[in-house]
């Protein structure tokens, strides 16, 4: 064996050019793989970092409340859902696997800034800001995706944070400021008081009806430079209810319907205004995990743990909760496993010719070697090792410069806006952290040298002596 | 030399009935026809005739790289139709040496490798192997061109490394198609001396292919073929 790869590498070296130019095919299948697989590695990575860091990995819903409940978060809150939260911090299984087990609640509305007479349906998030805080902290994989802080504070629930399309259309943008935040036309201003009037006035008949537990109804609320708006929803009761909150920011939410219509508070302040003096409860207990690797784990665990306890909850990945992130998966694997054939494909042709050639040229030294008592295996042997050496040494050289490339890509500092993102994210290829994507690119085209070379070494294998020897 | 089994008569080569027809498509080319020939061991054979008369037909069937369309051979005592592609191959390893017209050396392999690719073959292993290539190549007087590849040496000194990669695994035959054709004749004539020298040391049989009348002269066996069919045998004392 030895023998062979042996004799085998110097025949590589007979026809040096050949051999090279077959080499760099391997090693350019190489890196481009590894490249392209690096870059998409980082893509799923980034993705995965920004949904663990915003949505958790695991929702705990009210059952049905994923496909049926998201309009309407007063029936479908969890009750008692601090007690629940407590049940899973508190099991002995679940307890290592936990970074942050947070409740939020899910609403949506009018919003209207009555000062300027304008208002505007508004999807809302209640969250524990303290918790967010510690959960866009996540960086298992290290993928330097930031997730911008809210600026939101416990101790203030009245303060909140809009999309910057909703500072917008809430004409808020001379008090906020900012980026993409131009304050609109006087003509369009004029269509929208109407409707706006007429709002303002339900916000002050019905706001303080139901009672806001601060007492601070809508009509309090200044109006002029100040970014005060209030919120309208139906509480569980059915009656109308208002909450003013003070918008500190406008953040730019990525996709513009977000970005129109985004409210997020602190939970309280939430639930004041959905459940007024009832009882406050949560539509989504949020779990975050040390590691994505727990999560079948973990979700068994709280199936077990919910089934036993008698609690008819659900449990939702963060896949389940947005197809978008399978989806951008499925499309970048298949975009991968076209280019890793493609790459495959140049490979074969290249050994195939490579090979072929050299088994034409030495025709005549076949024939001396089977005349000296080579069995037909050992000249096929012979040729195969030739393309696995073709291939390994092709294939190291790719796989070497690919490292070498990723690294320096890696810190050049380059960066990029993935799809959906607000911010620019490191332009990273996670080539030397991807050792599956190394070997799967390594010892694959290598194999797909050998697999190429067993064409023409079955060829040479099977020459006539007679007519070997006689070859010019 | 020990182990060289020989037929019930002392022949080491019979060949009874023996044709080889070749087929350039619809034409079918006499190879040889219907041979009955004997060749004695530890002999020095010449096979003669004119060009296209059946000479490498010959040798390659002898050689067993190559299957008669009828007819028997045997070598050693065994009959080569019996043996399948591999076992025709260990046998080769073990039995026969080959010398060819153009040296046909491994041009990747330097002149002791080449020597010890045949020992390889011949599935002599380590120390011993490099043992015998060493001696070997000192009695062709090539001890000091070991390192030097094929096209480092000359025509003479490569027919050398090839007699010495024929002889080196000490075969019951060896076989050279015109081994001098490609060697001008006073090179020629220093391989012929070697190779007969080695010959009558060595006790191995040789047979040869030429049309070289030095050659011819030396035989203690000469075949003469024409058109295929053996016309003559003339045996020396
Ligand atoms: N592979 C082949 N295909 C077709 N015809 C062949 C083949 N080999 C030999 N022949 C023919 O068979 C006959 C005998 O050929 P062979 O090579 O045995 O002659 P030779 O005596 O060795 O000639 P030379 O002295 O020229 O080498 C010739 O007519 C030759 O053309
Ligand atoms: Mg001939």
């Amino acid at each position: 064996m030895a023998q062979i790869l042996d004799l085998a590498t110097r025949n590589v070296w007979r026809n040096r050019r050949r051999s090279l130019t077959t080499m760099v095919a391997v090693a350019v299948g190489a890196l481009s793989i590894v490249l392209f697989g690096g870059f998409v590695a980082n893509i799923f990575v980034g993705i995965e970092t920004t949904m663990v860091k915003t949505a958790g990995h695991i929702h705990v819903y009210r059952n049905g409340y994923f496909l049926f409940g998201s309009g309407d978060p007063s029936g479908y809150g969890i009750a008692r859902y601090r007690d629940v939260m407590r049940l899973i911090e508190q099991d002995a299984e679940m307890k290592p696997m936990l970074e942050v087990v947070t409740p939020r609640l899910q609403l949506s509305g009018i919003a209207g800034n009555f000062a300027e007479n304008v208002s505007k349906t508004f999807l809302g998030v209640g969250l524990v800001p303290s918790d967010r805080e510690r959960m866009i902290a996540w960086d298992a994989y290290k993928a330097l995706v930031p997730v911008p802080s809210y600026g939101l504070d416990d101790a203030r629930p009245e303060e909140a944070v809009v999309g910057v399309g909703m500072a917008r259309m809430l004409h808020l943008c001379r008090a906020l400021g900012g980026k993409n935040c131009p304050t609109p036309p006087a003509k369009a201003v004029a269509a929208q008081t109407q409707e706006g009037a007429a709002l303002a006035a339900l916000a002050t008949a019905e706001g303080t009806a139901e009672g806001t537990a601060d007492g601070k109804g809508a009509e309090q609320a200044p109006a002029g430079a100040t970014a005060r708006i209030d919120l309208l929803a139906a509480t569980a009761s059915g009656a109308p209810n208002a909450v003013p909150v003070t918008v500190i920011a406008a953040k730019s939410m990525g996709a513009k319907p977000l970005d129109e219509s985004f409210v997020v508070m602190p939970i309280a302040q939430a639930q004041r205004l959905v459940y007024g003096r009832g009882e406050p409860r949560a539509t989504a207990i949020v779990l975050q995990l040390k590691s994505t690797s727990m999560l079948p784990a973990a979700r068994a665990r709280l199936e077990a743990l919910f089934k036993s306890e008698g609690l008819d909850l659900e449990v939702l990945d963060f896949a389940q909760l947005d197809p978008w992130y399978n989806q951008v998966r499925g499309m970048f694997t298949a975009i991968f496993g076209f280019i890793a054939a493609l790459m495959a494909v140049i490979v074969l042709f290249t050994v195939v010719n490579t090979m072929s050639m050299a088994v034409v040229e030495r025709t005549r030294e076949i024939g001396t070697l089977r005349a000296l008592g080579m069995r037909r295996g050992a000249i096929r042997r012979l040729f195969l090792a030739e393309g696995a050496v073709l291939g390994l040494i092709g294939a190291s050289l790719g796989v070497g410069l690919a490292l070498l490339l990723a690294w320096l890509v890696n810190g050049s500092g380059m960066t990029w806006t993935p799809p959906n993102n607000v911010e620019p994210v490191p332009l990273l290829v996670r080539a030397a952290g991807s050792p599956s994507l190394l070997a799967l690119a390594w010892a694959g085209l290598a194999a797909v040298a050998v697999l190429s070379s067993l064409f023409p070494a079955n060829r040479a294998a099977r020459l006539e002596i007679v007519e070997a020897l006689r070859h010019a | 030399m020990p182990g060289h089994a020989q037929g019930p008569d002392g022949d080491l080569i019979r060949l009874q009935g023996v044709s080889k027809t070749y087929r350039l498509g619809a034409v079918a080319v006499t190879g040889l026809v219907d041979v009955d020939l004997a060749l004695r061991r530890e002999r020095f054979s010449v096979v003669a005739g004119p060009s296209g008369s059946g000479k490498t037909t010959l040798l390659n069937l002898v050689g067993c790289i190559d299957r008669p369309d009828k007819g028997r051979i045997e070598v050693r005592g065994t009959d080569i139709a019996g043996l399948d592609d591999d076992r025709l191959s260990d046998f080769r390893a073990r039995t026969i040496g080959y010398i060819f017209q153009g040296f046909n050396l491994v041009p990747v392999l330097s002149a002791f490798e080449n020597v010890e690719q045949s020992l390889r073959i011949a599935g002599i292993a380590g120390k011993e192997r490099r043992e015998r290539t060493r001696a070997m190549l000192a009695s062709v007087g090539l001890a000091d061109k070991a390192a030097h590849k094929p096209d480092e040496l000359s025509g003479g000194q490569r027919q050398r490394v090839a007699i010495a990669r024929a002889l080196v695994k000490e075969p019951a035959l060896v076989l050279a198609d015109e081994p001098t054709a490609n060697l001008d004749s006073a090179t020629g004539k220093q391989i012929l001396d070697l190779m007969h020298d080695m010959q009558s040391r060595l006790k191995t049989s040789f047979v040869f292919s030429s049309h070289d009348p030095q050659l011819v002269e030396r035989a203690d066996d000469l075949v003469t073929i024409r058109d295929g069919r053996v016309v003559e045998v003339r045996r020396a004392a």
